[in-house]
C-alpha cells in the first residue's frame, strides 16, 4: 500500500515537471515559429493545468499515506514516529530483554549445579538429574516463543519484505538437528537427518523463514513421537523439500483441517485448557505460502497400524540472485 | 596417543563471562581439548570501549582458532550492540578468523540480517543464542573452524585414531586397539564417526559408504561389514550390540552411529 502511495506522488510529480516544460516551450516556440504564435496562450494555460493538477495529486497522495498511517497507529495505540512493527518490536526487545535475563541465570545456575554434582563423590539420585534435564528442556520453548512472536510481528507487518540471501539448506538443517538431538535424547528420543545429495548447494531463499519454519516443525515432532524422528532435505529442479516425520500417534482425519489455523489446538476441540499458542504451525504455513512455497501434512492415526506424522515443506530454489535482491 | 584436537584456542569476549552460562560452556570447550582464553580489559574506558580494544589486543598476542564475541557489553546505551562494533573490526582486520556471536538480547531474524547484510555471505560468522547448551555450541564452533581432529572420543570406551588408523576399544590403561577393524572397515567407521562428529543426528547415506565395499552386491558387503564391527567393538567391551545400537540402520537409507550407553 505505500508502494502505491509512493507511485503516485512520483505520477504527480511527473505531471507537474511535464506543465513546467509546457510553460518553457510556449514562449521558445511562439518565438521561433511566428504563425504559430497563437500557441502560446494555450500552452501556457495547459503548462499551469499540469502543474496545479501534478501537484494536487502528489500532495492528496501524501495526505492520504498519512492518514493511513495514523489510522494504523490509532488502532494500535502506538507512536506515530515508528511503523507499527517498529514499534511493536521495541516492546518486544524490552519483553525478551527482560524475561531473558532471570532464564539465563536459572539455565545457568541449574549448569552449574549439573557440574558440581558431576565433580562430587558418588552416584547422584536419578530424581535429581530427572529435575535438572526438565530445566534444560524448557529452553528451547524459550528460544522458539521469542522467534515464533517476532517472526508474527514481522509477518503481520503492512511494511514486510525480507531481503533473499544466499542459503545453504543443508546447513540450515543441521543446525537445527544439533539444537534438538540432545532434547530428544534427554527425553528418550532419537532425531536422524539426511540430505539427498549430501550437499544440497547454495539457494537463494529467505534463510530466516526456512530456518523458523523447520524448527518449529522438528520442535512437534520431538514433543510428539514415540521414539524417532527424521528430517530429510531433497531437491527437484525447480524445488527443495524438507520432509519432517514423526512416529507418534497421528493426527486424526477430523483435525488436519484446523490444524494449519491461527490458535488451533487439540485441547481447543476438547475444551481443556491449551498447552500451547497454536502460533506455531500457522506461522510456519503462512511463511513457506509468503515465499512462493507450501507446508502441508500427511498423517495415520490408526493405534494398529503404521501410525505417523509427517509435514512436508516446498520451497522454490532460485539459483541466481533476484535483479532487485528482494521477493 | 594423538590428541583429540592439538592447539585449538578460543577467545571469549564476554562481560559476563564469570557466569554460570560462560562458566559450562568454557568447561566443555575444555572437555574438547580447546583452550580457552577471556579477555579481561584495563580498567579506564566505558565497558564497550574497553572491551574492544582489549580483544583486539588479545587477537594480536593470543593469535585463536576462533572467537565467542557477545553482543551486548553492560547496561550502557552505547554498549548494547557494541559486540556488533566489536565483529565489524574483527571482519576487517582478521577477514578469515571465525567469529561466533553470542546474543542474548532482542536477536533473531531482523538483527541477524542486519549483521549479515554488512558481511559477506561467506564470512565464518555465525550466530547462538546465548541460552545455547554447551555441546550445541562446540559443535557450531567446530563446524565454524572446520575442524577434523586426528582421533574422535565416542563416549569414554572408543576412540578413533585417525592418524593411526585404528579403533581403540576401553578406557585409560586399559585401552587396546580392535585389531580386526582395519582397512575398509576402518574407513567405514571413520566415516561414520566423523559425520556423528560433526552433527550427532546425521545419517550416512548408503551411497557414502558403498564405496567402501566391494562385489556384486555392495549393500549386502557393506551389511557384513558393519555387523563385523560391530561385533569387534562389542567383544573388546563384553557385549553385543543388538539392531538398534551403535550402528542404526535407518529406514533403508543409511547408517547413523550412536553412542553406546555403557
Amino acid at each position: 500500500m505505500n508502494k502505491l502511495f509512493i507511485s503516485i506522488r512520483i505520477a504527480g510529480g511527473f505531471i507537474a515537471v511535464g506543465g513546467v516544460v509546457c510553460l518553457i516551450l510556449a514562449p521558445l516556440i511562439g518565438e521561433k515559429v511566428f504563425d504559430k504564435l497563437w500557441l502560446i496562450e494555450p500552452l501556457t494555460y495547459i503548462g499551469y493545468v499540469l502543474i496545479v493538477a501534478g501537484l494536487g495529486v502528489a500532495v492528496v497522495s501524501y495526505v492520504g499515506s498519512q492518514i493511513k498511517d495514523r489510522s494504523i497507529h490509532a488502532m494500535n495505540g502506538k507512536n506515530p514516529g515508528n511503523s507499527w512493527s517498529e514499534t511493536t518490536l521495541q516492546y518486544f526487545q524490552l519483553f525478551d530483554h527482560d524475561l531473558g535475563r532471570p532464564l539465563r541465570r536459572i539455565a545457568g545456575k541449574e549448569r552449574e549445579l549439573r557440574a558440581v554434582l558431576q565433580a562430587g563423590p558418588g552416584e547422584v539420585d536419578a530424581g535429581v538429574i530427572d529435575l535438572l534435564d526438565e530445566i534444560e528442556r524448557q529452553t528451547p520453548n524459550f528460544r522458539l516463543m521469542m522467534s515464533n512472536i517476532q517472526v508474527l510481528i514481522q509477518l503481520e507487518s503492512p511494511d514486510n519484505d525480507e531481503p533473499l540471501q544466499p542459503v545453504e539448506p543443508t546447513e540450515v538443517i543441521r543446525r537445527i538437528s544439533d539444537l534438538y538431538t540432545a532434547v530428544a535424547a534427554e527425553a528418550g528420543k532419537e532425531i536422524t537427518w539426511w540430505s539427498e545429495p549430501a550437499e544440497m548447494g547454495l539457494v537463494y531463499a529467505n534463510s530466516n523463514a526456512i530456518e523458523h519454519i523447520v524448527t518449529n516443525l522438528v520442535d512437534n515432532a520431538v514433543r510428539y513421537a514415540a521414539t524417532h524422528v527424521e528430517v530429510k532435505l531433497t531437491k527437484n529442479p525447480s524445488h527443495f523439500f524438507v520432509r519432517v516425520w514423526d512416529d507418534g500417534p497421528g493426527i486424526g482425519q477430523q483435525y488436519v483441517q484446523h490444524l494449519f489455523d491461527r490458535g488451533w489446538t487439540p485441547e481447543v476441540v476438547k475444551r481443556e485448557e491449551k498447552s500451547s499458542s497454536g502460533l506455531g504451525l500457522y506461522i510456519a504455513r503462512s511463511l513457506a505460502r509468503q515465499s512462493g512455497g507450501d507446508l502441508t501434512v500427511e498423517t495415520d492415526d490408526r493405534a494398529d497400524g503404521d501410525h505417523h506424522t509427517a509435514f512436508l515443506l516446498s520451497l522454490p530454489s532460485n539459483l541466481t540472485a533476484p535483479l532487485n535482491g528482494n521477493r | 596417543m594423538a590428541n583429540v584436537i592439538t592447539g585449538r584456542k578460543i577467545l571469549i569476549v564476554d562481560d559476563e563471562s564469570e557466569s554460570g552460562i560462560l562458566r559450562a560452556v568454557r568447561r566443555r570447550l575444555e572437555q574438547e581439548g580447546w583452550e580457552t582464553v577471556v579477555v579481561e580489559p584495563e580498567s579506564g574506558y566505558s565497558l564497550g570501549e574497553e572491551f574492544e580494544a582489549a580483544t583486539l589486543w588479545s587477537i594480536e598476542q593470543d593469535l585463536p582458532d576462533a572467537v565467542l564475541l557477545d553482543v551486548r557489553f553492560g547496561e550502557h546505551r552505547d554498549d548494547q550492540f557494541r559486540g556488533l562494533g566489536i565483529l565489524g573490526e574483527i571482519v576487517e582486520r582478521w577477514p578469515k578468523l571465525p567469529i561466533l556471536m553470542f546474543t542474548q538480547y532482542a536477536q533473531g531474524p531482523d538483527r541477524e540480517t542486519a549483521v549479515r547484510g554488512s558481511l559477506k555471505w561467506d564470512s565464518p560468522v555465525d550466530f547462538i543464542d546465548k541460552l545455547a547448551s554447551p555441546d550445541e555450541v562446540v559443535l557450531r564452533l567446530r563446524r565454524l573452524i572446520g575442524t577434523s581432529p586426528e582421533s574422535i572420543p565416542i563416549g569414554d570406551q572408543i576412540l578413533v585414531d585417525v592418524n593411526a588408523r585404528l579403533v581403540y576399544i576401553g578406557a585409560g590403561e586399559y585401552r587396546t586397539p580392535a585389531l580386526d577393524i582395519q582397512g575398509m572397515k576402518f574407513e567405514i567407521f571413520h566415516e561414520l564417526a566423523a559425520t556423528w562428529y560433526r552433527s550427532p543426528g546425521e545419517l550416512v547415506a548408503f551411497s557414502r559408504l558403498e564405496r567402501y565395499s566391494e562385489g556384486e552386491d555392495p549393500r549386502a558387503s557393506l551389511r557384513v561389514r558393519i555387523r563385523e564391527i560391530k561385533n569387534a567393538i562389542g567383544k573388546g567391551l563384553n557385549t553385543r550390540f543388538g539392531p538398534s545400537e551403535l550402528i542404526l540402520n535407518v529406514r533403508d537409507q543409511g547408517y547413523r552411529l550412536v553412542p553406546p550407553k555403557l
